[in-house]
């Protein structure tokens, strides 16, 4: 019986292989496309470094006592460049794609496949490309850690604890960022067609991109909307703070913000498939 | 009890009425009017096991809407249904392992891909055992000819060629049933003519049952013994495809040749003239007149040759959906259809 039961799964982790080489394959059919995307995307990062590296020719950090200098930012920056591209090579693409299989009915073959419909949605396509933000995003934290770490006045000091707990943070901030888009995209069942709503994403994630010391303290209202409601705020700012503002035990607003993170994006990955199969219930299918 | 058992299948949906013009369309902002579609009213189905059954009916009729609902793509608004036990809709992975639906206009393979890189995918959602799998891509590549073309990306095939590989796809896991949606739309005769060679061999040889929609009357008088016409979310017809000359034709076609020399003309009496083109003429005329009709023209004319047809199928079906069309405005039966379930 066991067996039986077991029988009826496919191998999740090796289907996801096959759609990660069939997604390089095509990449790599395309060379001259791929090699642009790769570049606009870095190009696109580095104005946003040099953004910055402007601001902070003008100021020491963002808010005083917030404990957000220079390279203390550029590891947060780091984060967000971290947090985006695996957003962008795994979901973004699929999340794009799932409108347009709606419209055109395509979603039609996935719904008749023995494996899971939200699975095969939400990552059917890898776009490799968008991986090459995330090496520049390891090398501005890199870089910014270690300037950190020797620094002669008060140098950062880093837990064996730090990495695996980054790593933790980063992927509960890229299960939010998904969430958040597989609900957004999954309306687009029910109005035919939304690219709107789906805009909305990238509205609602901007405000996922500094540190939450400049919607002001814990009362305004933007930071309460963007912690508790639609909590795009821990996305970067707690692994970042994880590195770069080291979670002390004193601190007990920090280590409270750690453990509501791993909540919220428990939270975000069940409303999600909850929104996700309830579209799917209201699927009505393009006619042919 | 059947392979596929149906019993009151209903499915209706709302599509937004839009009215032509600017204004029009911002009031619809706001007040939005909704037309109901019953795309299929009531639909009662026993298919066996081993069965080949053709849906037949004109655009728009419900073919598309029920295989839909049998591949549990869509819920149905009303009535049961069960294929091979289950019901569709709750899209068990047992049931979906079991069947496979091929679209004539819409395609699952990877467009920039080779197909044998999306049938690798099949084998493993599936879970085809290694052995299992090369066998049945030999097998249905051998039988529809495709071998060579596996390696060549699918948006450089063929249209004919595009639809032999998502005939492989669908059939890598070996379905029990198999749902086809106008296999052969836009094909040539060259290609429409493999896919029905293949269609019959594979059946005959699996006994799958197979249900098909298909608006090439050669693909049903090659392939099904039994035709089920649907129009306007109805059965109007569930029986053998010369079943349905009987039922819905009352007419014969009658071909002269005449002799040599002899005079084409004066046949109007004897019934419809379809063409003359001396030496030949056709006439239509009711079937249980046909020998006395027959019996009178050899008795007048001198005729080298004789040939009685039934009309051509085609014809008898444009013909019996038009009466149905006649039979009952689209408007009057949508509101009669709504107090009826």
């Amino acid at each position: 019986m066991r067996e039986q039961s077991l029988n009826e799964q496919p191998s999740y982790v090796q289907v996801f292989l096959t759609f990660a080489r069939n997604s390089l394959v095509r990449d790599m059919t395309f060379r001259a496309n791929f090699v642009i995307q790769c570049i606009s995307s870095i190009s696109w990062t580095a104005m946003n470094v040099g953004l910055y590296v402007l601001i902070f020719s003008h100021t020491q950090q963002i808010g005083p006592g917030t404990g957000w200098a220079k390279h203390e930012f550029f590891v947060f920056l780091g984060t967000t460049m971290l947090v985006n591209s695996l957003v962008q090579t795994f979901f973004m693409p699929n999340a794009e794609e799932f409108s347009e299989l709606i419209r055109t009915g395509g979603l039609d073959f996935a719904l008749l496949k023995p494996i899971d419909t939200q699975f095969l949605i939400s990552l059917q396509r890898v776009d490799w490309s968008s991986l090459s933000n995330l090496l520049a995003g390891v090398a501005l934290i890199a870089y910014s850690l270690a300037h950190l770490m020797t620094r002669s006045v008060n140098p950062l000091p880093l837990s064996p604890w730090s990495l695996p707990l980054f790593l933790l943070y980063v992927l509960c901030g890229v299960a939010i960022m998904y969430s958040l888009m597989l609900s957004l995209a999954a309306t687009s069942i029910w109005l035919g067609r939304n690219q709107t709503l789906y805009n909305f994403w990238f509205y609602i994630t901007n405000f996922a991109r500094y540190p939450m010391e400049i919607y002001g303290d814990w009362l305004s209202p933007l930071r309460i909307l963007f912690t508790f409601i639609v909590p795009v705020l821990v996305v970067v700012n707690v692994p970042a703070r994880v590195l770069a503002q080291p979670l002390y035990p004193e601190r007990s607003l920090d280590w409270w913000l750690a453990v509501f993170a791993l909540v919220a994006t428990i939270g975000c990955l069940l409303a999600s498939r909850y929104i996700f199969q309830r579209a799917l219930r209201a699927y009505r299918s393009a006619s042919s | 009890m059947g392979v596929i058992e149906v019993r009151g299948l209903a499915k209706s949906y709302r599509v937004y009425q839009k009215r032509e013009g600017l204004l029009a369309s911002l009031r619809g902002l706001f007040h939005r009017e909704y037309r109901e579609v019953r795309a299929v009213r009531g639909i009662d189905l026993t298919v066996d096991q081993g069965e080949f059954v053709a849906f037949l009916g004109p655009n728009g009729a419900g073919k598309t809407t029920t295989l839909k609902l049998l591949s549990g793509v869509i819920s149905p608004s009303g009535g049961s249904a069960t294929v091979l036990g289950h019901v569709p809709w709750k899209r068990e992975n047992a049931y979906r392992r079991r069947f496979a639906l091929v679209m004539g206009q819409k395609n699952q393979l990877w467009w920039d891909l080779p197909a044998q890189e999306s049938f690798r995918l099949h084998q493993q959602i599936y879970r085809i055992e290694p052995e299992a799998f090369q066998r049945s891509l030999r097998e249905l590549t051998e039988l529809l000819g495709v071998g060579r073309l596996l390696a060549q990306p699918v948006r450089e095939l063929s249209l004919g060629e595009r639809m032999k590989m998502e005939l492989t796809a669908a059939l890598l896991h070996s379905p029990d049933v198999l749902f086809l949606d106008e296999p052969t739309i836009g094909l040539d005769v060259v290609a429409q003519h493999n896919i029905q060679q293949f269609l019959k061999f594979y059946q005959e040889k699996r006994q799958i049952t197979i249900l098909l929609t298909s608006h090439y009357m050669k693909d049903v008088a090659a392939l099904c013994k039994r035709v089920v016409i649907i129009a306007q979310g109805a059965i109007k017809y569930d029986g053998s495809l010369s079943g349905i000359l009987d039922r819905f034709s009352g007419h014969k076609v009658i071909t002269l040749l005449f002799a040599e020399d002899q005079p084409v003309e004066d046949l109007e009496r004897f019934g419809t003239l379809l063409e003359i083109q001396p030496p030949k003429a056709r006439l239509r005329v009711p079937r249980g007149e046909v020998a006395r009709i027959l019996a009178a023209i050899l008795s007048r004319h001198t005729i080298a040759d004789v040939a009685v047809e039934d009309p051509p199928l085609e014809e008898v079906i444009a013909e019996m959906f038009s009466q149905v069309d006649v039979e009952s405005p689209p408007g009057e039966s949508a509101a009669a259809g709504l107090q009826h379930r």
